[in-house]
């Protein structure tokens, strides 16, 4: 109910901000409420960390913008991440990203600006959305000393309104949703493969959806 | 540089056309798509509108809505749609939807322009009708395989090239030194410019030395007189189908101006090709018991497997299969005239329907008659009954089993004389009805194989020239073949059968096969042409002027590359053990093979649709 009230506060402090990036970030064109679901803008994101810890480190990005209901792959993008941490040694195994290549990654500091310009005046799509949400928040945190306030709307909170009966949280997946409306199995942990399989997921959501669905009922839910 | 989007590419990278290009391409091509979902029964493309996207179904099925009839086509994943619009410029004529939840790469129509222009194969896959895809893959597929039967002239297999050869009037012992001294094993003999016989070391063996003739004898009189030749241009294929249905070893080959050039060994061939059939030919020929002739012919499905495997294709698979068919069913009436005595009158064994046409794949059953000569009399009717049952019951322990129509020798009605078979026929031609017709076409396809072949002639000739003169027929043929269900697009739940297991499969003999047959017959009749076999129907129809060349050679191929498919599946099920059966499930075949499937489909919509513009539009 209050997302966006709290949202659109965050931004207004934002336009103080000293830094440009964040300034821009918050006089972007952003969509309104009752602006449609099929006609919004939208980034689709993804990242790789290093381990499900509170501070783990951002190993790859991947994102996706689009509009409505057509994702272009054009601007589609892909980064590795600089990170001068001991690698947690499951979760490199699982995202195939080792030592050697993050060590040979873009800084944060520079893929985060670029990241934060993507996302101005579009909805964050994500599958687990808190995720995401949470690590560039604290990347925004680290840098500019400010939480960047993020529209965003997850596909498995979606997902669980619009299949509320499925037994387990594994049904709710990424792969298993997919599967649920007819869509390809992907090579899962690869950052902008996993943001494009989001961005069909959501795709497909939104065929089930009332065609006049706003963003605002998207929200939060 | 572009950084290609890693599932993109990699599905364009098993996905036809997009398989021909280079991997930079599909890498900057799987920048260009775009990703769109289409919900189950939402339109994607609708017809009068403006496209600029060529769309590829990445899962899910789409349904074509074909304009202008109601026909539709399915495509599933891999399949691209849209094109057409592209091709010519934007406007949509085929509306298409989604049938099931569908995920869709849609290519901008500049891309598209651009590697039409840049990759000739990419350009081939969409600039060509289903037709010529088609001819693609059979040449494809040829060129993959090894020795082609097909396109090897017999005269160049031949290993020695200078014929050895003496007149008629030599005797034995000078031939046999003659043979000796040029060390062949086979000699022509010559008459006046004129290949009258040949004669073999084995001849030498059986009909001189064992039966105990003088060597003064004139070797005209031991050698095998007027053989049947060939011509050196003839495919290795055609010579290898005589030596199987005739049961010999050596064919005479004449040159253009008909003089002898050599002559062919079965050895010439099986050093080329490496093959059995001639083996199982000669040796049905060399049948002298029932329990002799079975055992041999029970081993032609796995001298089927083997030309498979060896890699001969479809057509020569069938023409040996039936060559073999031919042989079994000819022994068994030599065999049953054995047992039951000269039979008192002259009659024809005739055969119809595949074994007919030469299209013979294993596992067919019997259809067969006998035509008797006009004056054979009523008493003579119990001799012919036993005649007709014996070829009947043979033939079932040969593994030809019964007709369920009842089409075989051993009933009544299939054991007529000339005249009873013509009126029969005339029956069907000048008062047709659909019922009649259903089970009358096999008729139409009949060869002799055994017996007084001008009784058949005569018959053939008659029927021909019947039917040429009833368009009434002709139409109630079409309407006919116009009944066949041939799927309408690709392997989604609305075209397939259920099969025993309750597997989903696809027929390709009677959604394929039967209506290109059809097809051929019901034109080639209507022309009044004598050909049987469903390719030289279609090529006589060509040559006459009767159908478009182009049209008749795309239905051969679609004709080829179903029976390549349908062969390949009946090779596996015998090398199983399993029943050979024409139901394929679709999922064993690749996607190239489906693409080709729809070509195939749809090119035979087309021409069943001719067929009911041309023949039966005043009534159906």
């Amino acid at each position: 109910m209050f997302a966006r009230w709290r949202f659109e506060r965050a931004l207004r402090s934002l336009r103080q901000s000293d830094h440009s990036v964040l300034r821009d970030y918050a006089n972007a064109a952003w969509p309104q409420r009752d602006c449609r679901a099929t006609e919004a803008s939208y980034l689709a994101l993804d990242f790789e960390l290093d381990g499900l810890r509170k501070d783990a480190h951002l190993l790859q990005a991947g994102w996706v913008p689009f509009v409505g209901t057509t994702i272009s792959l054009e601007e589609a993008h892909s980064v590795d991440i600089r990170s001068s941490a001991e690698l947690d040694d499951t979760a490199v195994t699982i995202h195939g990203i080792g030592e050697q290549r993050a060590a040979n990654g873009q800084r944060l500091r520079d893929v985060v600006p670029e990241l934060i310009a993507m996302l101005a005046g579009r909805v964050m799509v994500a599958h687990g959305e808190a995720i995401e949400r949470y690590a560039l928040q604290r990347a925004t945190r680290a840098l500019y000393g400010v939480d960047v306030p993020i529209w965003g709307i997850c596909t498995l909170v979606l997902e669980k309104h619009l299949k509320p009966r499925l037994v387990g949280s594994q049904a709710y997946r990424l792969g298993p949703s997919r599967h649920r409306y007819g869509l390809p199995e992907y090579r899962a942990h690869d950052a902008l493969t996993d943001a494009i399989a989001a961005a069909e997921l959501f795709q497909a959501q939104l065929s089930r959806l009332p065609a006049d669905a706003t963003l605002g009922q998207l929200e939060r839910r | 540089m572009t950084v290609e989007i890693a599932e993109i590419a990699g599905f364009l990278e098993r996905t036809p056309p997009f398989e021909a290009l280079s991997d930079a391409e599909r890498a900057a091509l799987s920048r260009t798509i775009e990703v769109r979902y289409a919900r189950s029964g939402s339109a994607i493309v609708t017809a009068g509108d403006q496209n600029d996207r060529l769309f590829i179904v990445r899962s899910g099925a789409v349904e074509l809505r074909l304009a202008g009839n109601d026909l539709t086509a399915r495509l599933a994943t891999g399949s691209t749609f849209a094109y057409p619009s592209l091709l010519r410029g934007g406007e949509v004529h085929n509306t298409t939807v989604a049938i099931e939840d569908t995920l869709l790469y849609a290519v901008p129509a500049d891309r598209f322009h651009a590697l039409r222009d840049s990759c000739p194969r990419f350009r081939k896959f969409f600039a060509e009708g289903e037709a010529a895809r088609i001819a693609h893959a059979l040449k494809d597929r040829q060129q993959a395989a090894g020795f082609q039967l097909d396109r090897e002239m017999a005269g160049k297999l031949i290993r020695r090239s200078m014929p050895v050869s003496c007149p008629s009037e030599t005797t034995i012992a000078d031939a046999v030194q003659l043979m000796h001294a040029r060390d062949v094993s086979t000699l022509a003999i010559y008459d006046e410019g004129a290949l009258t016989g040949i004669f073999t070391d084995k001849d030498l063996r059986n009909r001189v030395v064992a039966a105990g003739l003088p060597l003064e004898g004139k070797i005209g009189d031991v050698m095998t007189p007027s053989p049947l030749t060939l011509s050196t241009d003839s495919s290795a294929a055609e010579a290898m189908a005589l030596m199987t249905s005739g049961g010999f070893r050596h064919i005479p080959l004449l040159d253009e101006a008909g003089a002898l050039s050599g002559i062919l060994s079965a050895t010439d061939i099986l050093a080329a090709v490496g093959n059995n059939a001639i083996d199982l030919g000669v040796m049905i020929a060399r049948a002298r018991t029932p329990k002799e002739l079975i055992e041999v012919a029970r081993r032609i499905p796995e001298s089927f497997t083997v030309m498979v495997d060896s890699g001969v294709h479809a057509a020569q698979a069938m023409r040996f299969t039936s060559a073999l068919g031919e042989a079994v069913h000819r022994k068994a009436a030599q065999l049953a005239e054995a047992e039951l005595g000269e039979p008192p009158n002259r009659y024809a064994l005739v055969v119809f329907g595949s074994l007919a046409r030469e299209e013979q794949l294993v596992g067919s059953d019997q259809d067969n008659g006998l035509v008797l000569a006009d004056e054979t009399e009523e008493k003579d009717g119990s001799y012919f009954e036993k005649l007709g049952t014996r070829i009947s019951d043979l033939l079932d322990d040969c593994g030809y089993v019964y007709c369920r129509g009842g089409i075989m020798a051993k009933n009544a009605d299939q054991r007529q004389t000339l005249a009873g078979w013509c009126d029969r026929y005339a029956q069907w031609i000048s008062r047709p009805d659909e019922d009649r017709i259903l089970r009358a076409t096999i008729f139409f396809d009949m060869r002799h194989i055994h017996g007084d072949a001008s009784l058949s002639r005569r018959l053939h000739e008659r029927t021909v020239a019947l039917v040429k003169d009833s368009p009434l027929f002709v139409s109630y043929l079409a309407r006919d073949a116009l009944r066949s269900k041939v799927p309408l697009g690709i392997f989604r739940n609305l075209v397939l059968e259920t099969a025993d297991d309750g597997q989903r499969v696809f027929d390709a003999k009677r959604q394929a096969i039967m209506p290109i047959i059809d097809i051929a017959r019901t034109h080639a009749l209507a022309a009044g042409l004598d050909e049987v076999g469903t390719v030289a129907r279609l090529r006589a129809l060509a040559q006459a002027g009767k159908m478009n060349r182009d049209d008749a050679q795309s239905l051969e191929d679609a004709m080829l590359l179903v029976n390549e498919m349908r062969i390949a599946h009946q090779a596996r099920q015998v090398e199983r053990g399993e029943a050979a059966d024409n139901l394929i499930a679709p999922d064993t075949l690749s996607p190239l093979e489906r693409d080709y499937l729809k070509d195939a489909f749809s090119l035979i919509r087309s021409a069943l649709e001719a067929l009911r513009r041309n023949f039966a539009g005043g009534i159906a």
